[in-house]
């Protein structure tokens, strides 16, 4: 009798360390907890935010004065300008062209990286200089080089022979202009590829490479069998990032041509600051933003779903 | 080495060179215009790709001495490594428990992370500016160390969350059996492994956050609080007149920090890529 | 009482100080603190005379003012956030027409100007446009900045040009300066530079974009016709095509490095050359801004500065206005530090001793003249500054030189222009 009441008693009131700790292996207790910190900052900090700007979307909200509702009046009225047509159309021009260079670019300098160099460390460092310069200033500095007063791009080109003087007009005419920004944008979005297509080739084993070599497949076979199918999920990954900071893009063009020449640059992100911050109207700059959002949301959609299928 | 490997590799080398010039092009130049004197950079038969007219030091001295440059420098590396911090602490905790743990709804929630990528700043700043007031940092880079965590932990929780996949359960697991708790296994077993994750994480945090402007520019005003890009650009643009000089030294100033960074540290990143992209 | 009050006055050295110690009990402990957030000045000697004219304001008056400098681009980012959050900066300097977008914030400052304009003089008509707003002063004009032309006084001597008087002059001049080498510089982009020298030329041919009661689109009128076609024909003839590309910043450095023989700008192209000792500095000179069919307008860049509604610190705000604006030594002295980019926009105080620190500054001085801001003659609201900041009429012009028969970029533009009128 007295064993059994003692060895009640001694089970009913573990220490509180003790208690906590249990609590804490549980998975149900330590999961929700782990997140909480990440869910009180998205939630605070991004979902909250975005539901204010949502709510602007769909009001005529100007800076300081009180709004109110107006449906989707933003978003219908927003295809009555041309600047806004134009700037829809610019977003995929640019966004398509530019990751579709960094896509292949990327590939091809990953492949290079890849190889057994000589000053390894320097050459990568070198590579990723772009990436790691603050974008504003990076930005001012391809406006000096694109000058049309002291343009290096073109007197190196002339230098070289590949061009006609005076060169062309790189930020004053329409195509030129997309062709300037894309470049600038490319330059600066390469090593975010490069190295990370690299970690992808690093982890394809050499056993699969020296198998086919062995069965007589060249480089490019090699290349087109193992390596792309292989390289598909880092591929993924890396255009959907590429693509989302792409399309948001604001810098390059608000510093090189401000949405010029005659709004062939523009992108949302440039309109929604012109139309929205510069002349009060935050209502409508938020919707000219909020056009990104259905574009991304279907290209996270598509990519999740597809790099999902490739590693189930 | 036989000579078939040679020529491959020279050929490897030389194809290289084209990007290694479109990377570093632009770099030089910046470099080229902060030490060239006024009077050349003005000179419109100038080469500029050269410096024929004397180097000068000036505009670094100006860039340095004239302006707050070192306190703005001294904010943007307060605030990158602060951010960085937290956004690590809070990713890694959070990876961990979408990699590993089963509860209620973490499926959604690791796509709910992902989804608060596709806001993008420039829409959510004006919101946020009011949260930033309420919480009473009106203007202080406290401010930036609370709001940049939201672009920067996405980023980490994902990249993390791939990489513990890639360690073993069976680890932790013999960690448990052995009696230690999961934080303990957590702490002693998985993040060492996870070592090159981190890095790389952090690496990319610490440019992001670097790099940052728009939320610079809104939640800070006086010279003491600002970062280096926004000071940069503030004090050496006035009306139509644009400092080339020391803007492009400020440029490449603000990038020495990161590439040297970089370099130490790089082999990290591209391990800590490799299993975090591929998952 | 009266004899010691008057000792007090004559012995604190301000009578703003004595006005204060009336206001304030002398019992309170507590230290008022304002802060002022401007732009980055043109001339950076402006920002450190303003600092020092803080300290002494603090001095004399007891009240601490701390002030904040911001480009000029990114103002509207901090004035935005700053309402957004109702919270920030006690005063802030408002370019142009900005005391319009922010009307329902800015205090009503009519009292102070009243005081201004008893002792200064009446505001000029381009500080009245940008800061008088639906009958009430939002803001207080403190300084502006004109645009005109500045020009190679060495090469007109040697190809024996006369300066031009009228827009129909400098077409004739620029087709020589082009065959000379040096083109003229009139950016047609996406900036506000190409706003402000086509405005200057449109209100000179008497064409209007907006009327004057705010509603009616008159962008498409025969004036309108005059004023694409001249801008073709000095694209064609006087100019190169780099101007469809240029920011700001550019016409000025075009004129600097020696290739542009004649701009449309403020001083600063004149005062960075002279400062950095550029080759091109000794041959540069002003004129006055042309004339055309209907008069001579001028572009003119008024500054104001405001105080929001939410400031908790709106009479010791004022008081920093008085001392700086109101008191004509210190006024003087701010104004001088500027270099001639910062002018007095008080009638009486036109003929100021700035002018006169260079032979160059002397096309500044100026009777009669007719300044305008963006917009005009519309009272700048909000739908006529979105149009100007949409750059319409660039974009036009634009169109244009590069093709477009000049029916179809008016009617562009219009179309443009009665969207937004229309819109809510």
């Amino acid at each position: 009798m007295a064993v059994g009441n003692v060895g009640v008693v001694a089970a009913a009131r573990p220490p509180l360390r003790v208690r906590i700790r249990e609590l804490l292996d549980r998975e149900r207790v330590l999961g929700p907890l782990f997140i909480t910190p990440a869910l009180i900052l998205i939630v605070l900090l991004v979902a909250y935010p975005f539901c204010v700007a949502l709510y602007f979307s769909v009001s005529n909200a100007f800076i300081g004065r009180p709004s109110h509702f107006v449906g989707l009046k933003n978003f219908i009225n927003l295809w009555e300008s041309d600047a806004f047509r134009q700037t829809f159309q610019n977003a995929f021009v640019f966004t398509g062209t530019a990751v579709a260079c960094k896509l292949v670019l990327g590939i091809s300098l990953a492949l290079l990286l890849n190889q057994q160099l000589w000053f390894k460390r320097l050459i990568r460092g070198a590579v990723l200089l772009p990436w790691v310069i603050p974008t504003a200033l990076s930005t001012l500095g391809w406006w000096w080089m694109f000058n049309s007063l002291y343009s290096v791009v073109n007197w190196t080109g002339i230098a070289l022979g590949l061009m006609e003087p005076p060169g062309p007009n790189w930020l004053g005419q329409k195509y030129y202009a997309m062709t300037a920004v894309v470049v600038v944008n490319v330059w600066r979005g390469l090593p975010f590829f490069a190295i990370t297509i690299l970690a992808g080739l690093v982890s394809i084993p050499r056993e699969l490479y020296e198998a086919a070599e062995a069965d007589g497949a060249g480089p490019v076979t090699r290349f087109w069998y193992i390596t792309l199918p292989l390289l598909k999920p880092v591929l993924a990954v890396v255009v959907l990032f590429s693509t989302i900071f792409t399309f948001s893009d604001f810098n390059i063009v608000y510093v090189l041509t401000h949405g010029g020449p005659i709004n062939s640059t523009h992108l949302f992100a440039t309109l929604s600051r012109q139309v929205g911050l510069e002349s009060g109207r935050i209502g409508e700059g938020a919707a000219i933003s909020l056009y990104l959002f259905p574009v991304l949301v279907l290209v996270v959609y598509a990519q999740l779903k597809f790099v999902r299928k490739q590693t189930y | 080495m036989s000579r078939r490997k040679l020529r491959s590799k020279i050929l490897a080398h030389a194809a290289l060179v084209p990007f290694l010039v479109f990377a570093l092009f632009p770099f030089y130049h910046m470099t080229l215009t902060s030490l060239k004197t006024d009077r050349e950079l003005y000179d419109r038969a100038a080469a500029p790709l050269l410096i024929r007219q004397g180097v000068t030091f000036e505009h670094y001295t100006k860039l340095l001495w004239d302006t707050s440059f070192l306190t703005w420098t001294k904010n943007s590396l307060l605030v990158t490594v602060l951010s960085t911090a937290i956004s690590l602490v809070i990713g890694t905790i959070a990876a961990y428990a979408l990699a590993r743990l089963k509860f209620f709804a973490v499926g959604s929630f690791g796509t709910g992370i992902f989804v608060t990528y596709l806001v993008p700043t420039s829409l959510l700043f004006l919101p946020l500016a009011q949260i930033v007031n309420w919480l009473g940092l009106g203007d202080s880079k406290w401010a930036l160390v609370v709001t940049y965590p939201t672009f920067l932990v996405p980023f980490c929780t994902w990249l993390l969350m791939g990489y513990f996949r890639t360690v073993p359960k069976e680890v932790e697991e013999c960690a448990m059996v052995d009696g230690a708790t999961r934080v303990q296994a957590l702490l002693r077993i998985v993040l060492p492994i996870a070592v090159p994750g981190l890095v790389c994480a952090a690496l990319f945090a610490f440019t992001l956050s670097w790099n940052e402007f728009i939320y610079a520019l809104t939640f800070t005003s006086s010279s003491e609080e600002i970062t280096a890009s926004v000071g940069v650009t503030t004090e050496l643009i006035r009306g139509d007149s644009y400092f080339w000089g020391s803007l492009m030294g400020g440029a490449v100033l603000g990038s020495v920090p990161i590439v040297v960074l970089y370099v130490f540290f790089l082999d990290y990143y591209v391990s800590g890529l490799t299993a975090g992209a591929l998952k | 009482m009266a004899l010691s009050r008057r000792a007090f006055l004559t012995t604190s050295g301000g009578g703003v100080a004595a006005i204060l110690a009336s206001r304030i009990p002398p019992a309170r402990g507590q230290q008022w603190e304002i802060s002022y957030l401007c732009w980055n000045n043109f001339a950076p000697a402006s920002d450190k005379k303003l600092s020092e004219i803080g300290q002494r304001f603090t001095k004399d008056t007891g009240i601490r003012i701390r002030i904040d400098h911001i480009a000029h681009p990114q103002q509207p980012s901090k004035y935005a956030s700053e309402v957004q959050t109702q919270a920030g900066h006690d005063l802030v300097e408002m370019r142009m027409h900005f005391p319009w977008l922010y009307e329902p914030q800015l205090v009503d400052v009519s009292d102070l100007v009243v005081e201004l304009e008893r002792k200064h003089g009446k505001v000029l008509s381009s500080g009245y446009e940008g800061a008088h707003v639906n009958g009430i002063w939002r803001a207080v004009p403190q300084y502006h900045g004109m645009f005109l032309a500045a020009y190679r006084e060495d090469l007109f001597k040697k190809a024996g040009l006369k300066v031009p008087e009228t827009w129909e002059d400098l077409y004739k001049v620029g087709r020589e300066l082009k065959k000379m080498g040096h083109p003229i510089g009139i950016p047609i982009s996406q900036n506000y530079d190409s706003i402000s020298t086509a405005s200057a030329v449109r209100w000179c041919y008497g064409s209007t974009e907006v009327d004057r009661d705010g509603k009616t689109v008159a962008i498409n009128s025969p004036q309108t016709v005059e004023v694409v076609e001249w801008y073709k024909k000095v694209y064609r003839d006087c100019m190169e095509p780099e101007v469809l590309s240029w920011s700001d910043a550019s016409n000025n450095e075009s004129l600097q490095q020696g290739k542009a023989g004649w701009i449309h700008n403020p001083v600063s192209a004149y005062i960075v050359a002279r400062d950095k000792k550029l080759v091109t500095a000794d041959g540069l000179n002003h004129h006055r801004s042309l004339a055309g069919p209907a008069g001579r307008h001028e572009t003119d860049v008024p500054r104001s500065i405001g105080i929001w509604k939410f400031s908790k610190r709106i009479e010791p705000a004022k008081e920093w206005i008085r001392y700086l604006l109101g008191k004509r030594e210190v006024y003087d002295e701010y104004i001088m530090s500027g270099s001639a980019f910062n002018l007095p926009i008080y009638t009486n105080l036109q003929d100021h001793p700035v002018l006169k620190t260079d032979p160059k500054y002397a096309a500044l001085r100026n009777e009669g003249a007719q300044y305008h801001t963006y917009g005009w003659p519309a009272p700048p609201s909000d739908k006529v500054q979105l149009i100007t900041n949409s750059f319409i009429l660039p974009n036009m012009l634009a169109k244009a030189v590069t093709g477009t028969p000049t029916r179809e970029a008016i009617a562009w533009a219009e179309n443009e222009m009665q969207k937004i009128i229309a819109g809510s």
